[in-house]
């Protein structure tokens, strides 16, 4: 059993507050489940609604060869417009009292059992989380490379169980104007909305992080849960989710219902299909100084695994 | 006024404000490096450039609307002693902006430089930033006086117009550059045009009133 020593960035139990209290007692209970003990427990709960469940790399989604992008940088340079079109305004301004814990996430449409979930209870429920190393690449042809930590999206889905007429899959993001400013302004139509094919979302790569090199998701990329779909463009990848809705009509994107000709459904990463303003052939390397640019791989280097789902469509139609 | 108006005399200070914003990038890269700008450094010295050379083109736009509707104002005559030191400051910001563009889309790898230029010009964002950009060049080579005199006065004021076209596509450029429409643009360019609106006015009128002498 992988046993964590506590970190830097990790409060004494005496700091956690006692509505967090709550949410602690029932992660103890799901780590003595698995046969971490309270010594192991110890004094490392955190800040951060996910706080406290142990993450350990699963080989089978790393690549050696990738470089994870600096934690700084992940945490500072965001799109997430609800807290301002500045990269570095979801940094200040999500944390400003937008409070991300506790969090529901009501799951309904098309499903057997609709259901309303606490995201700690969540975590127990799909049986604890995993760090994947993927690709990151936003559609404005910049990239990183994230250690992510949380859990397949398939599994999600499972505890609800989709009905046979169930297509696609359509996630909300928070709606608070009082706390984002983004929202208050309406720079966007909000809630944010995001959809996928449910083949695409019971994908084994589609993941729903609530971690990001071991440490609670912070708000400023989506506490405390958001998707990630390492072939699609960043913007697919919807924050903060606090509604999965099952559905048998494609459902439409905040970004493609704004400006359909430079947002498409898919968003699959392709260097062949560019952007109306610019080329995706390439991309800039977060991180990676003058040098840093490399080219752009088809569906982000995910080609072997995903491929199929798009067997004899043409991705020049259906960007 | 009086005060402002004499350092707007002064070649010394105008090359000071010419100079300063471009020297601000080094405080969140070196100085107190801000992680949102170390991400990645050359997408702010992008954004910064072109932002500096729009705000330069548009206040030297703005001299000589200023002297023909507030003639007796001093700081505008001050100001409008130094129209080609300041569009001049404004091609090099413009300059130093397409540089950045280049390394930036190229890193230090010339395999990528068809694509850049393939970009350029089928993008039409792209595409008006080179023309503007090609204005300002032109006008930029024809700012010394032996330009001048080698031109004639007529045929280089003509030619000195085009800058208000390099206005026009620059705040197409960078309302196109973002995904949702930049304010920015709006507070650059809005006071320009009602400057150059007030000015065609006010020419009018003195025009009808006082007719030319033959
Ligand atoms: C060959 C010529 C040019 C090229 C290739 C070019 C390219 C670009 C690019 C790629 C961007 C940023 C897009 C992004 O955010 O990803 C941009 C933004 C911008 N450019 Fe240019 N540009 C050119 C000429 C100019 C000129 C001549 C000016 C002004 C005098 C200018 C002013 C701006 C401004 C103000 C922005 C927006 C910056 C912001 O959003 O903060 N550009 N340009």
């Amino acid at each position: 059993m992988h046993i964590r020593t506590p970190k830097d960035w990790e409060l004494p139990e005496s700091a956690v507050t006692s509505e967090s209290l709550y949410h602690l007692s029932k992660r103890r209970d799901f780590l003595k489940a698995l046969g971490i003990t309270a010594v192991a427990l110890g004094a490392r709960q955190a800040m951060g609604a996910t706080a406290g469940f142990p993450t350990k790399l699963n080989p089978a989604f790393h690549d050696a060869a990738l470089k994870p992008t600096a934690y700084d940088a992940i945490t500072s340079y965001n799109n997430f417009y609800e807290f301002g079109t500045g990269k570095d305004e979801p940094r200040e301004l999500a944390n400003r009292g937008w409070k991300t814990d506790p969090w529901t996430v009501e799951i309904s449409g098309l499903v057997d059992t609709p259901i309303k979930i606490e995201v700690n209870d969540m975590i127990g429920k799909v049986g604890g989380i995993e760090q994947r190393v993927y690709r990151f690449r936003c559609v404005e042809a910049w990239s990183m490379v994230i250690p992510w930590d949380g859990f397949q999206l398939s599994k999600l889905l499972a505890l609800a169980g989709p009905k046979a007429d169930a297509k696609f899959v359509k996630f909300y993001t928070f709606n608070d104007p009082k706390s984002a400013p983004g929202q208050r302004e309406g720079n966007l139509e909000y809630p944010y909305v995001e959809g996928l094919r449910l083949d695409e979302a019971m994908h084994e790569l589609s993941f729903i992080a609530t971690g990001i090199y071991g440490k609670p998701i912070p708000n400023q990329n989506g506490a405390p849960l958001r998707l990630v779909v390492p072939w699609k463009y960043g913007f697919k990848n919807i924050k903060s989710i606090v509604k999965i809705e099952l559905t048998a009509k494609q459902p439409r994107g905040t970004w493609e219902a704004m400006q359909a000709r430079e947002y498409g459904f898919y968003a699959n990463v392709n260097p062949t299909v560019d952007h109306p303003r610019w080329s995706q052939a390439s991309e800039r390397v977060i991180g990676g100084g003058l040098g840093g640019r490399q080219r752009t791989l088809m569906f982000n280097g995910y080609d072997k695994q995903v491929a199929s789902l798009y067997a004899g469509m043409d991705l020049k139609k259906f960007y | 006024m009086l005060f402002l108006e004499k350092i707007l005399r002064s070649k010394a200070a105008v090359w000071t404000l010419l100079v300063l914003p471009g020297l601000w990038p080094l405080w969140p890269i070196f100085v107190r490096p801000d992680p949102s700008v170390t991400a990645d450094a050359l997408k702010y010295l992008l954004h910064h450039f072109g932002f500096v050379a729009c705000v330069v083109l548009a206040v030297v736009l703005a001299f000589t609307p200023l002297r023909v509707l507030w003639p007796k104002w001093g700081v505008a005559q001050a100001v409008n002693r130094h129209r080609r030191l300041v569009g001049v400051a404004a091609f090099v910001y413009a300059a130093l902006h397409v540089t950045t563009h280049f390394v930036y889309e190229g890193g230090l790898d010339v395999s990528f430089i068809p694509d850049i230029f393939r970009a350029v010009v089928s993008k039409p964002f792209q595409l008006t930033g080179l023309i503007a950009f090609t204005i300002l060049l032109l006008l930029a080579v024809t700012s010394p006086n032996a330009a001048i005199k080698w031109l004639g006065g007529k045929r280089w004021k003509n030619l000195h117009r085009l800058a208000y076209v390099a206005a026009g596509l620059v705040a197409y450029h960078q309302a196109a550059a973002r995904k949702i429409f930049p304010l920015q643009v709006l507070w650059i360019f809005v006071p320009l045009a009602l400057l150059e609106i007030a000015r065609v006015w006010k020419q009018r009128q003195v025009g009808r009133v006082v007719p030319k002498a033959s």
